[in-house]
């Protein structure tokens, strides 16, 4: 189905230097999928979390209840066919699924998954070549406090100090939302999985990247078969050329009936 | 000796060593219309690594496309001079040397050298000529010969496609390119099928130098008077340089200006232009339009792919239609229905609300595209004929080239703008009626005017021959050349104006 998080709304108002974000699902009243909404929330925040009943739903006057695993959490009502919860979020334990479960006829409910922002990158291996330079890029959503960068060395994560390789290893940062690992002169030495943490108040997310060194041979060999089908077909084409010209010549008359003359208009 | 084999002004073969060549055409052309579309893939990774925006990256697509379009005079000069094979054997060259140089760049500056202009260069060189080509090789069956050539477009890009996806994933994007400046040089292999043909023109000037020009006119009235006038037009001009050089007559052997004298030559130009305003956004906008509404990404690929089989299907198909005796004559109507048929389409679209409808859409936007592209070139041949096709393809794409790069940004703009893609659907739907219908008015108006004139002429012809002064004579050759309408009387049933032509008057 679509992707709901992109309806996401702008803050309204800002309130001990907290901005409150408001996130609305529409409940359409009959039991199916249940609906889900991803939101980030990276630093502390105020989060009001709203259930509306869609105005053609058979569901009339429900029990509503929301919750949080097997917490309850007590709701506000703002208008006939909507409630909400107001959640001040300051600690990584207070991220996790909200849901509000109404109950009528039916049961429907919907769930806010509250979580701190993932690291969008590449997805597939990186595929570079020896001497050349290799690059990770890593976005989020929202800007994290921190950005770190690790390499495997074993099963343990080590992590990427410029200071001490600065002719093998360059983080630069293209915004704060976006943060990018240049590795130098790669050899074959630098295969392997490399890591990028973005650190927020609230948590942090990682990605991983695999990186695959090359060398040249590699696209060398399908690059020398292809030149070479290409020489070979274009001899061919010219040596049978001249041989048909030939035999045309041979044949007896101008060299150049090229074309067939039963075939004029 | 027997002149009348020997002075006989051939006509083109119309099949035989012309299907290779049709073969050659349809890889050359695949390769220069599909190439810069496949390239699309590499974009991300590339700006990733550059770390630049992403305009930054499309300015290598666009650079590439203005020079393949815009480079189309040049291209013309040189098949004027050189003929189709060495220029295309030399673009395939040109385009190897062009990616395999990319697979090294360290910038992206020399990204817009390496693949915008020195691929895109040796992509002009490889399009215009194979068009041309297949105009010397066929006359009767030209319609079908232009549809399978062009149908090499979208089985080109349904082959490069996954073909660039494996090449990336397996190779990176350095790899990619190399190997692709290696398959970019398969252009030489089409290349070297373009046999040259003309070497009748050669035999026609030694036998007018023995045997005089009348007997030579009357037999060239025989055989069809499009050939000949095309064999006819070079003879002219060498025996005009005999009697004193004219300057302008120099210039027009390498690239004809005169075509902008020419009636047919002008419609073509301007329901062209203005019809690449609205030709290319909406397939640059149909995926991105289709997440708009809410489809996941494969199902968005899945209405290209529709589009694309639907074309390769429809271009050789259109080849047929407009190659049968209905349609032949009447060509230039056909091709303005095909028009506003397309813009039709893009009209309709916005009324298409659901995945269903969008692929109803692609079908026939896919059709209507593939009739549009199978008859572009083949119009405009018959307008103006083979002779003065090669000087008359290179001014349309230089015309046609600064309208297809202002379309799809206007397009983006107005969906910027008013945030919604409809209004570039309109957009591109009210252009392409407009010029559709245009098209069709002006040929309407073309063909009474070339029938009146053919009618003058003929009424001349009828007088008896000592009336005919040599002047004269080529007085009424020159207008053949310059209207070709006539082009059309070996292919019309009907008239017996030809009947009489073809039994010597």
């Amino acid at each position: 189905g679509p992707d709901l998080a992109a309806e996401e709304f702008k803050p309204a108002s800002k309130e001990n230097s907290y901005e409150v974000s408001e996130y609305e699902i529409v409940l359409p009243g009959v039991s199916g999928t249940a609906l889900q909404k991803n939101i980030s929330v990276g630093s502390p925040t105020k989060v009001e979390l709203t259930c509306k009943l869609d105005e053609k739903a058979n569901l009339k006057n429900p029990q509503v209840t929301w919750k949080k695993g097997s917490e309850t959490i007590s709701h506000t009502s703002k208008t006939q066919n909507s409630w909400t919860i107001q959640l001040t979020i300051s600690e990584s334990s207070q991220l996790g699924s909200y849901s509000c479960i109404l109950k009528g006829e039916v049961e429907v409910s919907a769930t806010f998954h509250l979580q701190v922002p993932k690291i969008e990158g590449k997805e597939r291996p990186i595929i570079t070549y020896e001497g050349d330079l290799a690059v990770m890029v890593c976005k989020t959503e929202d800007a994290p406090v921190t950005w770190t960068w690790y390499m495997t060395s074993g099963t343990e994560l080590v992590a990427i100090n410029t200071s001490s390789h600065t002719n093998k290893f360059r983080i630069k940062r293209q915004s704060a939302k976006v943060n990018r690992l240049e590795i130098l002169k790669l050899t074959k030495e630098d295969i392997g999985v490399y890591w990028c943490e973005a650190a927020f108040t609230l948590g942090s997310s990682k990605r991983r990247f695999e990186l695959k060194v090359l060398s040249i041979m590699a696209p060398l060999k399908p690059f020398v078969a292809v030149v070479a089908e290409v020489i070979i077909l274009v001899t061919t084409i010219a040596l049978y050329e001249v041989y048909s010209k030939k035999y045309s010549k041979k044949k007896g008359g101008k060299g150049e009936r090229e074309f067939d003359q039963i075939d004029q208009i | 000796p027997a002149p009348a084999e020997a002075g006989r002004a051939p006509g083109p073969p119309d099949g035989g060593w012309g299907w290779v060549v049709v073969f050659g055409a349809f890889v050359s052309i695949g390769f220069a219309y599909a190439f810069p579309k496949g390239l699309a893939i590499f974009f991300k990774e590339i700006q990733a690594f550059f770390g630049t925006s992403y305009s930054e990256i499309a300015w290598v697509s666009s650079i590439m496309l203005a020079t393949t379009y815009g480079a189309g005079p040049i291209s013309s000069i040189l098949v004027n001079r050189y003929g189709s094979r060495p220029v295309v054997m030399f673009g395939g060259l040109l385009c190897g040397v062009g990616m395999i140089s990319a697979a090294f760049c360290t910038s992206i500056l020399q990204l817009y050298i390496c693949v915008g202009f020195i691929t895109g260069f040796g992509l002009a060189l490889n399009l215009q000529p194979s068009v041309i080509i297949i105009g010397k090789y066929f006359l009767k069956r030209r319609p079908i010969a232009n549809g399978l050539a062009m149908a090499g477009s979208p089985v080109m890009l349904c082959t490069l496609a996954p073909l660039n996806q494996f090449l990336f994933d397996n190779f990176g994007w350095r790899g990619s390119f190399l190997i692709l400046g290696a398959i970019l040089l398969n252009c030489c292999v089409a290349g070297a099928l373009f046999r040259p043909i003309g070497a009748g023109t050669a035999l026609v000037k030694t036998q007018v130098a023995e045997e005089g020009k009348d007997a030579l006119k009357g037999k060239i009235t025989e055989d069809g008077k499009e050939m000949s006038s095309a064999l006819n037009v070079p003879m002219e001009n060498k025996t005009e340089e005999e009697e004193g050089k004219d300057c302008f007559e120099k210039i027009n052997q390498y690239l004809d200006f005169s075509l902008f004298k020419h009636r047919g030559f002008l419609i073509y130009l301007i329901g062209n232009v203005l019809m690449f305003l609205g030709f290319f956004a909406p397939i640059v906008f149909l995926a991105p339009y289709a997440k708009h509404t809410g489809i996941d990404e494969y199902s968005a690929a899945l209405l290209l792919s529709i589009l694309a089989v639907v074309d390769m299907v429809a271009r050789p198909t259109t080849g047929i239609v407009a190659n049968s005796k209905w349609v032949r004559p009447r060509i230039q109507y056909f091709f303005s229905f095909a028009i506003a048929f397309n813009g039709a389409c893009h009209l309709l679209c916005p009324l298409a609300s659901s995945y269903t409808g969008l692929v109803v859409y692609s079908s026939f936007f896919g059709l209507a595209f593939g009739m549009v592209c199978a008859m572009l070139f083949e119009t405009l041949m018959d307008l103006v004929g083979a002779a003065r096709f090669t000087s008359a393809v290179g001014l349309v794409t230089i015309a046609e080239c600064c309208t297809i790069l202002l379309g799809p940004p206007i397009g983006g703009i107005l969906i910027d703008t008013f945030g919604d893609y409809k209004y570039m659907f309109i957009k591109c739907g009210a252009v392409m009626v407009l010029a559709g219908t245009f098209l069709f008015i002006m040929n309407y108006y073309n063909y009474c005017m070339l029938a009146k004139e053919e009618k003058e002429r003929k009424t001349k012809e009828e007088d008896p021959k000592s009336v005919r002064t040599e002047n004269e004579g080529r007085k009424n050759w020159n207008k053949d050349s310059t209207q070709d309408g006539p082009e059309l009387e070996p292919l019309r049933e009907e008239g017996e104006g030809v009947k009489k032509e073809m039994n010597g008057t």
